[in-house]
Order: structure tokens, then sequence, then C-alpha cells
């Protein structure tokens, strides 16, 4: 069979250009600790029916030093990340004598301070949802019987939320959540 | 008036076509399918824009803060799953069915070996097509075109989409049946390029629906009808992934192609190398489906190697694209300088202006962008950045909705000619409908990509109270919703063209069908078409790549206890 000279020369300049670029992506994932988010164990499964037993109570968990973990349980059209504190009475208590406006469906806020590593964990209590942190690489697919991890370093002082990315259902663009990041 | 001459000789089924026109049989037959391809097409095409502006921030606070209202479908789920179902499956899949039966007779220059097995598959198809219809039309099955368990839409849903793949096989029984006729009086001989390519699109096709068939019909199906009371969402995705890959392979090969064996004569050269092409097909029917975990690089429940090997197999498949570009570039380079092109001249020394080549290289410029912007969603570090943000909308539309599509018009503008029997109403309106598209295709692009690097979620309606929309996406939806403006005008070309020619064209015929009849010049390897070799490759490279992804999802002590929910998909 003939190959032309310079399409011999083009499959070895992609083979090499290919190449290179998953010897980047192995570098990252074995040099630079990327990880994809994933169990420890990925045949853990935890029935969406007994999270109570088997996942525990949604919520933030200072573990020292910086380190956090947050148990989430997302369902329609909630992150329940554990908190008390809604959109409604953040925003209520940054703006004194201000009345919330927004569209009030019990979206939770969290605070951590900025620097700190909070390893999220989190699971649905119905059917798929999506779990995104805005400009920060945070990206879970959050599939019912699975436990999907994440660890995140939040560096910049600022608010951001969480999305549900995932199609869930009639209210599904109401599903968000707010991490505050605190200058300390 | 029908040059039907059926001559004497070894190879007993050869017809010659008649070149400006259609046989009776060919016209009803491809011509039902072109009509149902389109008329889907209509439907699932007027929803993209409004979604655009329904998304973008400046048309909701024109309206006073509401977004602006989804016409036929109210309801913003209900129109998008109108949009995927209608576009990426039912007005590719019968446009491919008609499109591959045409290509295959005339290239092989015999008749379908059943013509009746080509109706079933047609009829089982069009069922298909009605069953999800109503399904989705009577609200009962807002599941978006992916369908992920336990959302579950009305079994009627299901049910369809299985008559359509199950009509499809049978659609390609056809043209293997064709094809081996062709082969048992022509042996030895290497077929022409196109049918080669259409064979191993079909064998890829078959394979790959294997796995959303085996999700449709032992879980979505039982569970919508209630014989079983629970899912396992993790597994259904791997199933739906095992095909949701290929599948975009499957409608990109027919352009391909187009590219390959059409592009060529109506540019007035050869295609530079045969053989290469060839090769390209074959990687692509193999390498296309051991790499589906890659749109599942954030699920939770399939391991990290199994994340990485899919990463590199994607890579792979990677390189039929780069292949193509080479071998259509030289193609192209070629025809520019018979045109009196030099070095860098060869590039506007093209056809420009003929809508049917113009079609053709646009679609291939989109895919420039589409190609690498795929190459980035395959790398799963940026994809932990860019997974189900509208990044990914803003690449699938380089894709399918540009060079995809963009052929498929391309071919629509002489296929349906050839049916009604009459030219094209307006080479002017066709050339303007392509370069609107072409635009508005770039716009819209460019805004959903660049919002998704910013966290804009996609499939999320945006124009509705209680949303979240940050600053940063602003601009780029806006720019999004401009593109829909630009594609809902191309939009209207294409149907005042189509329906143009088909009502008020008088004129005869001007374009041959651009079908190569003559296999290639210089030898191939009979290696190339070992159909059964490749096969066992498949099966093979499939059970590596894709068996300890299922058997690690398979868990049938801990897992299938996720009940379904019919109620939250409405």
């Amino acid at each position: 069979m003939h190959i032309d000279q310079y399409e011999r020369y083009w499959i070895i300049i992609v083979a090499a250009v290919m190449g290179a670029f998953f010897a980047a992506l192995l570098a990252g994932l074995l040099i630079f600790g990327v990880r994809l988010p994933s169990t420890p164990d990925s045949s853990y499964f935890v029935n969406p029916l007994a999270l109570d037993a088997e996942f525990g109570e949604p919520g933030l968990r200072n573990m020292g030093d910086g380190q956090y973990t947050a148990h989430i349980i997302a369902q329609m059209w909630t992150f329940d990340l554990g908190s008390d504190e809604t959109y409604k009475t953040y925003f209520e208590a940054k703006y004194p004598g201000s009345t919330y406006s927004g569209v009030d469906a019990g979206n939770q806020v969290i605070h951590v301070p900025v620097g700190s590593r909070v390893v999220f964990s989190i699971t649905s209590r119905d059917v798929t949802h999506g779990f995104i942190i805005e400009r920060h690489n945070a990206n879970i697919e959050v599939v019912p019987g699975h436990i999907g991890q994440i660890s995140v370093m939040f560096n910049e002082p600022g608010e951001f939320r969480i999305l549900c990315h995932e199609y869930c259902g009639r209210a599904h663009h109401q599903m968000h959540a707010l991490i505050v990041v605190e200058e300390v | 008036m029908e040059a039907v001459q059926p001559t004497s000789g070894r190879d007993s089924a050869y017809i010659r076509f008649p070149a400006l026109s259609m046989l009776q049989s060919e016209r009803s037959l491809i011509g039902i399918h072109m009509l149902i391809a389109f008329v889907a097409l209509s439907i699932g095409l007027l929803m993209g824009p409004f979604q655009a502006f329904r998304r973008s921030p400046f048309v909701t606070d024109a309206l006073g803060g509401q977004g602006i209202a989804m016409p036929i479908f109210s309801y913003y789920y209900q129109a998008l799953t109108v949009h995927g179902v209608l576009n990426a499956l039912v007005f590719t899949t019968f446009f491919i069915v008609g499109f591959s039966y045409f290509v295959t007779q005339r290239s092989l220059q015999r008749p379908l070996a059943s013509i009746t097995a080509a109706w079933i598959a047609f009829v089982l198809m069009f069922v298909g097509l009605l069953l999800t219809g109503y399904a989705i039309v009577s609200n009962q099955a807002n599941v978006l075109f992916t369908f992920y368990a336990p959302l579950l839409a009305h079994w009627t849903f299901y049910l369809g989409l299985a008559l359509v793949i199950v009509g499809s096989w049978v659609a390609a029984g056809v043209v293997f049946a064709t094809y081996a006729g062709w082969r048992k009086d022509n042996p030895g001989k290497a077929v022409p390029l196109a049918v080669f390519a259409i064979v191993a699109n079909y064998i890829m096709w078959i394979t790959a629906s294997l796995g959303v068939a085996i999700e449709v019909l032992t879980m979505l199906l039982p569970l919508s009808l209630g014989i079983v009371q629970t899912t396992d969402p993790q597994v259904s995705r791997i199933l739906f992934w095992f095909f949701g890959h290929p599948l975009v392979y499957f409608w990109l090969i027919p352009a391909y192609v187009s590219w390959y064996t059409m592009l060529p004569k109506q540019l007035g050269v050869g295609l530079f190398s045969d053989a290469m092409g060839r090769v390209a097909f074959l990687l692509l029917m193999i390498f296309s489906i051991p790499v589906g975990v890659h749109h599942l690089f954030v699920d939770p429940g399939i391991s990290e190697l199994a994340k990485v090997s899919h990463s590199l197999l994607t890579f792979v498949v990677a390189a039929p694209s780069f292949l193509t570009a080479f071998n259509l570039g030289a193609t192209i380079e070629k025809a520019g300088r018979k045109r009196g092109g030099s070095l860098i001249s060869w590039v506007w020394k093209q056809p420009w202006g003929n809508p049917l080549v113009a079609a053709q290289l646009c679609g291939m410029l989109l895919f420039i962008v589409g190609g690498i912007t795929g190459i980035m969603n395959a790398s799963f570090t940026l994809n932990v950045a860019l997974h189900n943000t509208t990044w990914v909308v803003g690449h699938f539309h380089m894709t399918l909705a540009g060079a995809v599509t963009l052929t498929y018009f391309g071919i629509a503008y002489w296929l349906v000619p050839l049916i009604r029997g009459r030219r094209l109403i307006s080479n002017r309106l066709a050339l303007a409908q392509i370069y609107t598209w072409f635009i508005g295709m770039l716009m819209f692009g460019a805004g959903m990509g660049r919002a998704g690097i910013d966290g804009a979620t996609r499939r999320t309606d945006l124009g509705a109270s209680g949303v979240y929309i940050s600053d940063l996406w602003v601009p780029w939806l806006n720019l999004s919703a401009l593109g829909g403006v630009v594609l809902l005008i191309s939009s209207i070309l294409l149907y005042v063209v189509l329906v143009g020619t088909w009502f008020r064209s008088t004129e005869p015929v001007e374009n041959e069908a651009p079908i190569e009849t003559e296999g290639p010049a210089s030898s191939t390897p009979a290696l190339f078409e070992r159909w059964g070799m490749w096969i066992a490759i498949i099966i093979i490279s499939n059970a590596i790549m894709w068996g300890p992804v299922l058997l690690q999802g398979l868990d049938f002590v801990n897992g299938f206890f996720v009940p379904g929910q019919p109620g939250a998909a409405r």
C-alpha cells in the first residue's frame, strides 16, 4: 500500500503531538496530583433510601490545620449542606436593613476561611444531579447509589456558587448553593 | 424515460441508474426518509434559537425579567428534549438510512438486496418515531435525549426508541446484503470507498446500539411499565455511553463519505489517497466505541484506570480525523492549484460560490474547531473544569450542528432536486443559507464555549426565576443569542430553498449525484475488507475496555435499589 512521503511525516507529527498531550495528562495525574472525582474504592455503594445510616448527617466539619470535610446530600432541588444559613439570612445579614428579593428556595450557605482545603463528599437521595463550583476545578456527577469525592483548595476570597449541572427535573435551575470564602 | 438497462454478464444485478433523475423505487424510498428527516428537523431547529434567547440575560431584561416563552412546547425542558431527540436522533437517523441506501445502490450500480426489507425497516422506525413523539408531545417524557435513570418517561418513549434502533438494524442488513451480493459478483475487487465507509459505519452502529438497546429493554422499559421497581443509574449511564460516543461517529461518517468521495468529484479532482481513507474509516469503526468513558470522567462509580485508558484511546480515535485533515487538505489543495492557485492562494481558489461545495468546506472549518475542543474535552484534567458546562454545547454545535449538519445540507441540495426531478430553486439563497449557518454557529459556539469556561451549566433554564447567572456569563450568553438570531434566519432560508425547490422549481435538474462507481485506482490490501476479523477485534477490544467498567458497576447485592422517578421529569 502506497503512503505519500508527506503523509508519513504528518502521521509521525500527529502521533508525537498526541503522545505529548497524553504524557502531560499522565504527569498531571501522577506528579501534580490531579484527581478525578471518585470514591477511594469505587465499588463503594450507598443506599439512597438509607442515607442516614450509610452516609450520615450532611455538614461542614473543621478537621484542623485548614482542612475541612463537607458532606452534602443532593436532592430535588436543593444541596443539603447541613447549614441553617440560607441566601435570605446571609444577604440580609450582609446588607443590614435590606430585604432579600430573590427566590427563597431555602438555598444554603457555608463559610470557609481563605486558604482552606475542603474534601467534598456528595451523594444523591433521588435522581442524578450535578455538582460544580464556579471558578474552581470541582466537578462531580452525583449518581444515586454512589459517593463522589473531590478535594478543593480555596485560595481566593469571594462568593462561589455550587451549581447543579445535571438536569434533575422541574426546578433543576433553582438548585444551587453558596460557598463564602472569607478573608482571615 | 427511465433508463433501466439490466445487462447480461456475470454481474446479473447490474443497473445503469439515470444520471439526472431517480428510478421510481429509489424516489419513494429515499424521498420518504428525507421527508421525515427534514420535517423533524424543522421542529427541532425552531427550538434551538429560542433556547438561546431564553438563556440570554439581555432578552430576559428586555421582557421585564421573565425569560422569553418557548414556541409550541411551553416547558423549557420539554422543548430541550424535542431539540435533542428530533435533531440528533430522528433527523440524523432517517437521513443516514436514506442516504446510505442511495449511495450503496448507486455506487455498486445494483438495486438494494431487498426493497421489502427496506420498507419494513422504515415502518419500524416510523412507528418508533410516532410512539416516542407521542410521549414527548404529551409532556410525559421530559427526560432530554440522554434519558438518564432514574428520571422516568412514559413507556412509549423507550419502546419507540427501541423500534427506531431495531429498524436501523434492518436497514443495515439491507446494505450488508447488497454489498455481499456485489462481492459475490466481483470477487477480488475492492469496493468503492463510499460503500466501504457505509458498511464500516453500520458495523460500528450495530455494535454500539446494543448498549442502549440493552439499557432500554432490560432497565428502562421494565421500570417504566412497573415490572421492576428499582434500577441502577450508574449502570444505565455506562450502557448509554457505550452507545453515546459512537453515535456521534455514526453521524459523522456519512459526512466523511461526502467529503472523501463526493467533494473530489464536485471539485473535479481525484481523492489524494483512497487507501488512507479506508484506514481512517477502519480506525473510526474500531476506536469509536472503547472511548465512551470520557463522557463519564466525573462519575463516582468508575475507576480512574478506566478513565485514563479511555482517555488514551480517545486520543487514538482523533488519529483518523487527523488523517482525514491531511487527505482532504491535499485533495482540496490539488483542486485549488488546478484552478490556478499557488502555495497559499489555493485556499481561496475554490468554488466558494457553489453551495454544494461551500457547505462542505464551511463544515470542515467548523470541524477544526470541534476537533480541537474535543481533544480538550478528552483531557480529563480539563474535563473536570468543563464537564456539563455550556462549553460542551459549544463543542458539539461545531461538530454535529456544524460539520455534520452543514454537510447534510450540502447533500440535500443535490439529493432533493434529484428526488423531485427539478433543479434547486436558487443557488444564491442556498449559498446565503450555508454562510449564515456557518457564521451563526460560530457566534453561538463561541458564546457557549466561553460562558462554559466560567461555569455556566448546560441544560439549565436560565430564563426561569430563581436561577443563578454569573456576571461573567452575561456577554457570552448574549453573544450566543445573537448567533441564534442568525441561525433562525438561516433555518428559514433552508426551508425556503427546500420547499421552494419542491413546489416552485420548474427547471430541469443540473447536478448529477456525485457518486463514484469505481473502486480504488491502485490496489488496496484485501485485509481491509475482511470484516470478520475487524468485528473480532471490536468485540475483544470492547470486552477489555468496557468489561471491567460494567462489572464494577453491576452489583446486584448492593446496587439496583434506586426507585424510578416518573414525576420528577414533569
